[in-house]
């Protein structure tokens, strides 16, 4: 988990003001090469998962046994068919899709409320203590601890495992943000939009919060690439989506008990977990280096 | 005398720390008629941000206004509750700041912190009426193209236009008295004369009252009507600016005075005030000046001289005026 707290560090790194949506940054992102393929691929992949419906040759629960376990290159099934005989590329098209929004849920989720506390610690220095020691705490569990925890009180399934990944990201996303909104606050603007009698609700939303995006969003992206695999590993335990709902690494799970005779069913969808978590991570460290102004030219 | 628009009285603002209390603001009595401009000048440290601060009630944690009174027309602002004391910021008194540079939100166009300002204070006029209002705003600051500026980002403006932009949002919501803390300092010398021009011709259109802060002896005798010298947290000296510049009583005032280079008499050096402001937490006992103080004699030592008035409206806080200031500051050198 040592990954985690690094990447977190670095997004948090003193936020001299900066806009993400400042003129620029696109180009600047797309200039470094690794930076620009990886925003090809995450949009690639993104509409993949949108447009499953659309691209998956079959339908996604329909088996048959006369091709189960069919190898690659089968003829009407490039990337063969798994142990029940469903295509493939039906089956990565739609976990793909189940994987995404399982990362996307939690991320917002829990970046939602990891920014309202975070918000809240760094303006409310009195609450701040509680809070953030509130926040160790949910720190020093692992996140699949959580999922074994809610799994066993909910039962398996998405919703659980997107609960268990929210509240893994919250303190994370409420560090980063007390970190950038605490140096925010010291800036002269701040004190000037409060002589104009703003209202504190008015003054985080409208002043501190634009001044925190940028980390905020890089933390963001890098984030959703460490769900994505801790939601996978869940799911693989089981704790998961469960059969015969399509997610990647269910689907690992499926494919392990013919992993000599068919290695592709269970191969297929890891190649497909390390493809997003690798381009999602980079986008995540291309995005840093775009917003961070002191790399300005 | 026309009647005062702010009175302040005994006022104290303390910070607690681990050195023990800091008095950054001592018991200040001030008065600010309407439509007239005072100055207060110090050196860094005195308490001349504090003070204005505490006016505003934005004094940061862990400081803490601990006694007195903040009249604004008779109300006292202390005892306001928080949303009343909202809408007093901005509303019936407004500030701007040192640093043009930074006090605006690099990340909202100009227009946009200006409708926001006037959004508080006006919540439900409708998006356009705003834009227009922000606009003649600009305008009235004497922006250029206004319409143009409106939608552009600080970082386009230089230092000047945007401590005319940052006046422009003080004034938008039309106050009676403006705290302007350092307005000039950051800008150069040329802009720091248009912008003291500008504050002048919008009192007039106004009849807005001005507190102006500033270490800078040349700006308080260009604008101030009044003056008060602030030295360690406390007022030394306070007098009409005409009557502070012809015959300061203070020995600190006449130190400040004597340290300002002139064109119109000779002078070999100038005179500099031996040492620093005392920080708040080392005091000296008796008069906070006296180990600076050319003149101090004995009794300095004992008591804080209180402020007397020495002539009409004249007040200095010293035991040894009134002095002969030309002696004095021949004494001196």
């Amino acid at each position: 988990m040592s990954g985690v707290n690094s990447t977190a560090a670095a997004a948090a790194t003193p936020v001299a003001p900066s806009v993400p949506r400042q003129p620029g940054t696109l180009k600047r992102l797309l200039r470094e090469p690794v930076a620009a393929i990886s925003l090809v691929l995450a949009v690639l992949l993104v509409l993949a998962a949108v447009l499953a419906p659309l691209l998956a040759p079959t339908d996604p629960f329909d088996n048959n046994l006369s091709t189960a376990m069919a190898v690659p290159g089968t003829p009407g099934l490039p990337l063969g068919a798994d142990g029940q005989g469903r295509d493939m590329i039906t089956r990565m098209l739609y976990g793909l899709r189940a994987t995404l929004v399982m990362g996307a849920a939690s991320v917002l989720l829990g970046g939602a409320a990891g920014a309202l506390v975070g918000f809240a610690a760094a303006f409310y220095r009195r609450l701040d203590g509680l809070l953030m020691r509130v926040m160790d705490v949910l720190l020093s569990f692992p996140a699949i601890l959580f999922g074994l925890a809610i799994a066993a009180i909910f039962g398996p399934g998405i919703p659980a495992v997107i609960l268990a990944l929210s509240i893994a990201t919250v303190p994370l996303m409420a560090r980063i943000v007390r970190g950038s909104a605490l140096v925010v606050m010291r800036q002269d603007y701040i004190e000037a939009a409060r002589a104009t009698g703003m209202s504190d609700a008015r003054l985080i939303l409208r002043h501190v919060a634009p001044n925190c995006l940028s980390p905020m969003f890089v933390f963001a992206t890098l984030r959703f690439g460490q769900v994505i695999l801790l939601g996978s590993a869940l799911s693989f335990l089981g704790l998961g989506a469960q059969p015969p709902v399509a997610e990647l690494g269910a689907m690992a799970a499926e494919g392990r008990t013919f992993l000599f005779f068919a290695p592709h069913v269970a191969v297929l969808p890891c190649v497909l977990i390390f493809v997003v978590v690798l381009t999602f991570n980079l986008l995540g460290d291309a995005l840093r280096d775009a917003l961070d102004p002191r790399l300005r030219v | 005398m026309a009647e005062d628009l702010l009175r302040v009285e005994g006022l104290r603002t303390v910070f607690r720390n681990s050195s023990g209390l800091i008095r950054a603001v001592d018991g200040i009595d001030l008065s600010v008629p309407r439509g007239r401009t005072l100055g207060i000048v110090g050196e860094s440290g005195c308490g001349k941000s504090m003070l204005s601060l505490s006016i505003m009630r934005l004094v940061p944690a862990p400081g803490r206004i601990t006694e007195g009174r903040v009249l604004l027309e008779g109300r006292d602002l202390l005892k306001l509750s928080t949303a009343e004391m909202r809408q007093v910021r901005g509303g019936q008194i407004a500030m701007i700041f040192q640093e043009p540079m930074t006090s605006l939100n690099p990340v909202h166009s100009v227009g946009r912190q200006i409708t926001e300002a006037m959004r508080v204070h006006s919540p439900k006029e409708s998006a356009g009426a705003l834009k227009e209002q922000a606009i003649a705003a600009l305008k009235r600051v004497r922006i250029p193209s206004p319409e143009r500026r409106f939608d552009e980002y600080p970082h386009q403006l230089s230092g000047g236009m945007r401590q005319r932009v940052m006046i422009a949002m003080a004034l938008a919501c039309r106050p009676r008295l403006l705290i302007a803390d350092e307005p000039t300092t950051a800008l150069d010398v040329t802009v720091q004369a248009q912008i003291l021009d500008l504050l002048r011709e919008l009192q007039e259109e106004t009849g807005m009252s001005i507190i102006l802060i500033t270490h800078d002896l040349g700006v308080v005798a260009e604008m101030a009507d009044e003056v008060a010298v602030l030295y360690a947290g406390k007022v030394a000296e306070r007098a009409p600016a005409r009557a502070l510049f012809e015959d300061p009583q203070h020995p600190y005032t006449l130190g400040l005075l004597g340290s300002v280079p002139r064109l119109d008499e000779e002078r070999d050096r100038l005179l500099a005030i031996e040492g620093a402001v005392p920080p708040p937490f080392a005091f000296p006992e008796g008069c906070r000046f006296h180990p600076r103080c050319p003149f101090a004699i004995g009794p300095c030592r004992e008591g804080q001289p209180p402020l007397r008035e020495i002539a009409p409206g004249h007040h200095a806080a010293c035991i040894r005026a009134p002095v002969e200031a030309s002696l004095a500051l021949e004494d001196a050198a």
